[in-house]
């Protein structure tokens, strides 16, 4: 339809002036992929580390805790905004395509550069909103305190790394590198922070003196120095509010679980009607949209204990804000607070145990509420992002395949068989590991393990098949 | 009657569904089951302590910037 006015259109004037990276015009050899994608994470690893300049403090209570390890982001650093712009800015887009709010065919060239220039403009918007948000809202002090000067160099800075790992994720997406810079930057970050947690080497004062807060030094540190070895066995081992190593073994065992679960799988026979009836299959995952429930699922809880949190502070006493949720200081400390009652406290993970049997409504409510998320994000991921039973039918027509035994038009409802099955029970697997994992303490959240071992994952099957094509030409 | 009936045929289907769907399900064995085991874990070893070791670097560094600013 050539005649009517199209939303894409309204991004052309734009596309000029946005960043862009030359898609590769030659196929670039593994091994130069394998670098690009090293420099890109060390770029990413350092900006995570650079303090902002310009800030007065960073004390105040942290209202994205929650999801900081979700989203790569560095409390205090020039990646404060972590991967927020670009992951938000990719959802809208795909929500809007998918749902035809936005015209899409992308077997018109322009519309796809119209897409990509839409999503990178959208992420661009959403770094500078977020930056000023971030300064306003009193995160880096008050901006009496900070002076005018000094907030705008903040916006500057933060939406200036913004801009570069849009840059990054599009240099990797463009063939450059393995994958896609999203998924690297979450898994790395969330590695990053089991390692450190098991072998940091600072030290933090508590009533027991000084402590490692790393949990295998710990371990060391704590039977060499103690006389009483069996004391310090069972305190390396359970030790509270520093990682220990029950927390570790948990960790391990939620990783090991999650790899077996991945390879199940249900595999469909199909053919090609030209080159001489050539097989093969299509797999059809347990996992079948993979993390994408539990992204949505902790996008939600995070937005909403960021919502709670902001209007609690100001108004709190009001009937309909403690609904939404009540908050304290964690006794804990580290400025970060607390859901202790309302719909924020129900959707959070008993602490212990202890705490669920003190509360088997909160355990109940909150375990519910995981699995139907997550289930329910899953199927309506497939029907959104272009996966469902129809999408997929479509697609092996156009690539001229069939089931045998089957007619053609019996293909779709054949798919439609395990899809939307897949879907949905995949994603209760995934609600139920990342609450095994929480419930057992695992180090770095049950959402972040399931993250970076499905990421992964991901990334040696692209890798196989990288090298596979290699292979033919190198034998690398 | 009716409306628990109403509620619950749908999650009586997806539960027949869901189990049909892993008795269909090949699912690893040990030999395959190990083998993406070490390989993820290789991964996950080598992206930790890389952001690790950055870290580890940026400490010092910070403390430097910091304390001069």
């Amino acid at each position: 339809m050539g005649g009517g006015f199209r939303v894409l259109h309204l991004v052309r004037p734009f596309l000029s002036f946005l960043p862009e990276v030359q898609t590769a015009d030659r196929k670039v050899p593994f091994r130069e992929k394998v670098i690009y994608t090293v420099i890109s994470l060390f770029i990413f690893l350092v900006c995570s580390q650079l303090p902002l300049y310009g800030i007065h403090s960073t004390t105040g209570a942290d209202p994205f805790y929650w999801m900081r390890v979700i989203l790569a982001s560095n409390r205090g650093t020039v990646m404060e905004l972590g991967i927020t712009p670009i992951v938000t800015s990719g959802l809208v887009m795909q929500l809007l395509a998918g749902s035809k709010i936005i015209e899409v065919d992308n077997n018109v060239r322009e519309d796809r550069a119209l897409l990509n220039g839409a999503q990178k403009l959208l992420g661009i918007l959403i770094a500078v909103g977020e930056a000023v948000a971030y300064v306003l809202s009193g995160m880096y002090g008050s901006v009496g305190q900070l002076g005018v000067g000094n907030a705008i160099l903040i916006i500057i800075q933060l939406c200036f790394a913004g801009i570069i790992v849009i840059c990054l994720d599009e240099l990797l997406q463009k063939g450059y590198g393995l994958g896609s810079g999203i998924s690297l930057f979450i898994a790395t970050n969330i590695c990053e922070n089991i390692i450190w947690k098991a072998f940091s080497p600072t030290t933090i004062n508590s009533g027991r003196g000084a402590e490692f807060e790393g949990a295998v030094i710990a371990l060391f540190h704590l039977l060499i120095t103690r006389t009483d070895k069996v004391r310090a066995l069972r305190e390396a081992f359970y030790r509270q509010n520093l990682p220990n190593v029950t927390n570790l073994l948990a960790t391990v065992l939620i990783f090991l679980i999650v790899i077996y679960f991945q390879g199940f799988r249900v595999v469909l026979p199909v053919r090609s009607k030209n080159a001489r009836g050539q097989q093969g299959s299509y797999p059809i995952k347990l996992f079948y949209t993979s993390n994408m429930p539990i992204i949505l699922q902790s996008a939600l809880v995070s937005n909403l204990y960021f919502i709670s949190q902001l209007l609690h502070r100001k108004y709190s006493g009001n009937f309909f804000v403690d609904l939404l949720g009540k908050w304290k200081e964690s006794e804990y400390g580290g400025g970060q607070s607390v859901p202790v009652g309302g719909i924020a406290y129900y959707i959070t993970a008993p602490s212990s145990l202890a705490d669920m049997a003190a509360n088997p409504f909160h355990a109940l409510f909150y375990l519910v509420f995981m699995l139907s998320a997550c289930a329910l994000f899953s199927k309506t991921w497939i029907e959104v992002s272009g996966s469902s039973a129809k999408d997929v039918a479509k697609q092996l027509k156009e690539q001229q395949m069939v089931m045998p035994g089957h007619r053609e038009s019996n293909l779709q409802k054949e798919l439609n068989r395990y899809i939307p099955t897949a879907a949905a029970f995949g994603g209760i697997c995934i609600g139920a590991l990342t609450v095994l994992a929480d419930f057992m303490g695992a180090i770095g959240s049950g959402t972040g393990i399931l993250l970076a071992v499905t990421i992964i994952y991901q990334y040696f099957e692209t890798f196989e098949k990288e090298r596979a094509s290699e292979l033919g030409f190198f034998g690398f | 009657m009716d409306a628990i009936d109403s509620v619950f045929d749908p999650l009586r289907e997806f539960a027949k569904d869901s189990v049909r769907l892993v008795k269909r399900c090949h699912k690893p064995d040990r030999k395959e089951f190990s083998k993406v085991a070490v390989r993820t874990a290789i991964g996950f070893v080598v992206m930790g302590f890389v952001g690790f070791f950055v870290k580890l670097i940026f400490i010092p560094i910070n403390n430097i910037i910091v304390g001069s600013g």
